[in-house]
């Protein structure tokens, strides 16, 4: 989900000037281009402290776009700058707020947004601020707070309708939430290529989450017809390719999608791809591969420590080190993502009381989530509640999502039916 | 007037737009995070040509870039646009004009919205039928009227088309002529426009919003000569260059008045008060069962400037979404303006103590605007654009960007015209012309008094886009002030 995080911050930053990207070619990236504008301005005035906001911004992109990490220190070296001449500017207060968002450390950013929030009440990108560095620390109810203000503060606006309808999803709702997301796009002028194929891949991932998988497809290939090569519309593409069992196109899409954005969580989803495609030497590759660049962040804010927490449990067998990761990361949020890896490292040590309570915490946000769901039937199993497994495991198959079809297994190994009959 | 709120945006919080300002400035608040619900400018004034008739003009979305293809900037399908009059003096809208937008997509496969003149598809010549080949994306709109509770559909069965912005000769070689078809005429004399336009809104904005730091010899304090002047610009007119997405409609005076007739200019019954305002549906977070349809507005305005320069930044967005007759709460503003204090302390003018009563005919119902009325008809303090339809529209060619202030009483603040002056008359108003035109009545400008591209003379009043391809903006030390040697406009 930490992409869902990274491009809202992009929608709630797209700088405007290079909204017509896709009509023009350039070799420097929009990111780029807006470094080379800011650093323009401070040569012409190094006092000019609007300068180095707007070049904190600009590297603060650029650490997405290419995902290096070392470009939020120098925004924030750039803040230090802006800082220095003018101390308490707002708007770099804001864009701190934002390189901490960017760096994943949420609890920070929840507190410099609060902060900000009391010194300038009604301003509706800092309740985006709180509302994403909520719903990352799992703090929900805060985090609709939040949200409500930005739509009621102004209506229909793009940042609040996204993380409104984020919300939606957590929530158990994904209709509403595509319906927000769909009137988010209609708001969305059309020469915003990359806006417009983000929106639209989320709309596919709501579809593809609740088993509309061929709605899903041509919403995906919308996306990247408007923009192509895009990472976010090739992974959900790739889950829909794994869904309808085309095991290696999945593969190749992943891949394409993975050396667009180099993140060893991507390289996860790879070598998963490769393993249903029973490729096996190559997804041992692959899983190593993750294994070690996860390994290298995992103590960063911005880790694939969710990943890592399900490469131990189910591929390594190493259920020691992935409770000792959801440890870490339970210690540092508790969104239900994050509860549902820590459930799972606790199941695969055997502590099935605690993993079902976390797991069921999480699910009482209202997530439906076919993997969550079918965890929590594989725990309830463990614990003897053949009935609540039942119950959880026919939830994960009637989503008929790609991660329904484990669900789907395990009910017939228990000579379960895959669906109940309706209530009279 | 708003754009000014759109200028001081940070690019930071200008959400997908195609905006073209990266300079870097405070944000304002909240309205740029919604551009094309953004009301830039409001008029209403009694058609020239037909002196029974009233023409209101709504525009919205702030200094379109005419060079930004390749989709431009189309209305919202998402906003519902509406012009509010009320003709009882309550504050509340007796009359609704709702406009409603959708978009089509007509070849999904070409990479800009309007293309002409080259593979083989004509240029684009006509809104509907041959020539319009080139239209891939295309607006139609419907207008619908609220009255007494009655929603009476005005479209009447055409098909209405909102004209593209100009793109360039040779794709819209007869751009004059596209713009021409957008005027349509409906039942009862009802007439509409709606479409890119030139903005007809004129500033010297960065002056303006530079602490007031008029450029020297020409604002600030205008000398008689430059004051005088209604046909030159001595200042760089911000706003040159650039369109606005425009809705216009005129209705005859019959079908505004609360009963119906026509009245003289001194009776009450003439005066109505008028806003337009767009409207988003309203989101919760968690849906409801509840109806759907509840819309939310997101802004509005009635007398320019209101908003921008009399609000207190703090409320400025509370002002935006509530209504007009709930305006009361912000008459601290009104009645003691920060404006007025900084007139006084930057430009060394005196200016009258508070309560500045004499600023309540902008928000009530009185005389001037409203002699008919006595003090029990002056209804809530509401931030309406007063128009008296009984005084009749003076002549084209007669018309003074002073207006109201200098005798043409057909002018701002009676209602409001493309050619009325604005930031010059408030700038007085609000230094108190109102209370003693001679010791509160130092000509204030700056020093911008024209829409360069002029105005358009019968409806639709406006004035065809700029081209694309071939205009350009106007700033200081540039060409573009007429009124200045060689034409160059002052830096300083």
């Amino acid at each position: 989900m930490k992409k869902i995080v990274a491009f809202m911050l992009t929608i709630l930053g797209a700088v405007s000037v290079f909204a017509q990207t896709a009509a023009t070619t350039s070799i420097l990236s929009p990111a780029q281009l807006s470094i080379a504008r800011a650093q323009q301005l401070i040569d012409k005035n190094p006092k000019d402290f609007e300068a180095y906001n707007a070049l904190a911004l600009a590297l603060a992109r650029r650490a997405r776009e290419i995902s290096d990490p070392t470009f939020y220190t120098q925004g924030e070296q750039a803040l230090d700058k802006s800082f220095a001449i003018s101390p308490a500017n707002y708007d770099g207060a804001r864009i701190q707020v934002w390189l901490l968002l960017g760096k994943h450390d949420f609890a920070s950013a929840l507190e410099a947004a609060t902060k900000l929030n009391k010194r300038v009440p009604d301003d509706v990108m800092v309740y985006g601020f709180l509302t994403d560095s909520n719903v990352e620390l799992g703090n929900y109810s805060a985090a609709e707070n939040a949200a409500q203000w930005m739509l009621n503060l102004r209506p229909g606006n793009l940042p609040g309708l996204t993380r409104a309808a984020y919300l939606r999803e957590l929530f158990g709702d994904p209709e509403g939430a595509a319906e927000l997301m769909k009137m988010a796009l209609d708001s969305t002028p059309p020469g915003e290529a990359e806006d417009r194929a983000w929106i639209t891949t989320q709309i596919a991932h709501l579809k593809l989450a609740t088993g509309k998988t061929s709605e899903a497809e041509e919403l995906l290939q919308q996306a990247l017809a408007a923009f192509p090569g895009y990472h976010y519309a090739l992974r959900n593409l790739g889950k829909v390719r794994e869904q309808q069992k085309r095991y290696d196109e999945a593969v190749a899409l992943f891949q394409q999608r993975y050396e667009a954005a180099p993140h060893a969580e991507n390289l996860f989803d790879l070598a998963e791809a490769l393993q249903m495609a029973g490729r096996t030497a190559e997804a041992k590759t692959a899983f190593t591969q993750f294994e070690t660049k996860s390994l290298a962040e995992t103590n960063r804010a911005d880790n694939s420590n969710h990943e890592l927490i399900m490469y131990d449990a189910d591929y390594a067998n190493e259920p020691r080190k992935a409770l000792e990761v959801a440890r870490r990361e339970y210690a540092r949020r508790h969104d239900v993502f994050t509860l549902d890896c820590y459930a799972w490292a606790l199941h695969v040590n055997g502590q099935d009381a605690e993993a079902r309570k976390q797991v069921e915490t999480a699910l009482a946000v209202g997530i439906q989530d076919a993997n969550m769901l079918r965890h929590a039937g594989e725990i309830s199993l463990k614990l003897g509640d053949r009935a609540g497994a039942e119950r959880y495991l026919q939830q994960a198959a009637a989503l008929n999502a790609p991660d329904s079809e484990r669900a789907r297994e395990l009910l017939a190994a228990l000579s379960l039916p895959t669906s109940r009959s309706p209530k009279p | 007037m708003k754009q000014l709120r759109i200028l001081l945006a940070m690019a930071l919080l200008v959400l997908t737009s195609g905006n073209m300002f990266a300079s870097s400035h405070r944000e304002a608040p909240i309205t740029a995070l919604d551009r094309s619900a953004d009301v830039t400018d409001w008029y209403a004034f009694v058609s020239y040509d037909h002196p029974d008739r009233v023409t209101m003009i709504l525009n919205v979305d702030p200094l379109l870039e005419p060079a930004n293809g390749p989709n431009y900037f189309p209305f919202d399908p998402n906003v519902l646009y509406e012009m509010k009059i009320d003709n009882n003096r309550d504050g509340v809208e007796d009359i609704t004009f709702q406009f409603r937008f959708k978009t089509e997509i007509r070849a999904p496969g070409v990479f800009t919205g309007f293309v002409g003149g080259i593979f083989g598809i004509p240029p684009i010549t006509a809104l509907n039928g041959p020539g319009s080949e080139g239209l891939s994306l295309r607006q139609t709109y419907t207008v619908t009227m609220i009255k007494n509770g009655k929603v009476t559909d005005l479209t009447g069965g055409n098909t209405l088309y909102a004209v593209p912005s100009n793109v360039g000769p040779l794709t819209m070689p007869s751009y004059n002529s596209l713009f021409n078809q957008g005027v349509y005429s409906l039942a009862d004399k009802v007439r509409v426009f709606a479409g890119t336009v030139d903005d007809p809104f004129y500033i010297d904005l960065g002056a303006a919003f530079d602490s007031l730091n008029f450029r020297m010899g020409v604002g600030g304090i205008l000398s008689p000569q430059v004051d005088a002047d209604d046909t030159h610009n001595y200042a760089p007119d911000s706003v040159a260059g650039y369109n606005v997405n425009t809705i216009v409609l005129e209705v005859p005076i019959s079908m505004l008045t609360s009963d119906g007739k026509l009245h003289g200019p001194g009776e009450k019954e003439a005066v109505i008060g008028t806003y337009g305002a767009t409207s988003r549906p309203k989101v919760l977070v968690r849906r409801t069962n509840a109806s759907a349809a509840a819309f939310q507005q997101v802004n509005r305005e009635g007398n320019s400037l209101i908003n921008e320069l009399i609000i207190g930044t703090g409320s400025k967005d509370k002002f935006s979404t509530d209504d007009p007759k709930n305006d009361g709460q912000f008459a601290a503003f009104f009645l003691d303006p920060l404006l007025a204090h900084l007139f006084n302390s930057v430009l060394g003018i005196p200016v009258p103590p508070p309560p500045r009563l004499d600023l309540l005919p902008l928000v009530q119902y009185m005389p001037p605007i409203c002699p008919g009325c006595g003090p029990n008809d002056a209804g809530p303090i509401a931030d309406l654009l007063r128009l008296n339809t009984g005084i009749p529209p003076t002549p084209v060619g007669k018309q003074k960007r002073l207006g109201f202030l200098v005798g043409d009483v057909a002018g701002f603040p009676n209602g409001r015209r493309p050619i009325d002056d604005v930031v010059d008359i408030a700038s007085r108003a609000v230094a108190g012309i109102l209370v003693d035109s001679v010791k509160y009545g130092a000509p204030i400008g700056d020093g911008v008094n024209i829409n360069e591209n002029g105005y358009g003379t019968s409806f639709p009043y406006v004035m065809p886009a700029n081209s694309g391809r071939n205009s350009h903006h106007v700033g200081p030390g540039q060409d573009g002030c007429s009124g200045q040697p060689n034409g160059i406009c002052p830096v300083n």
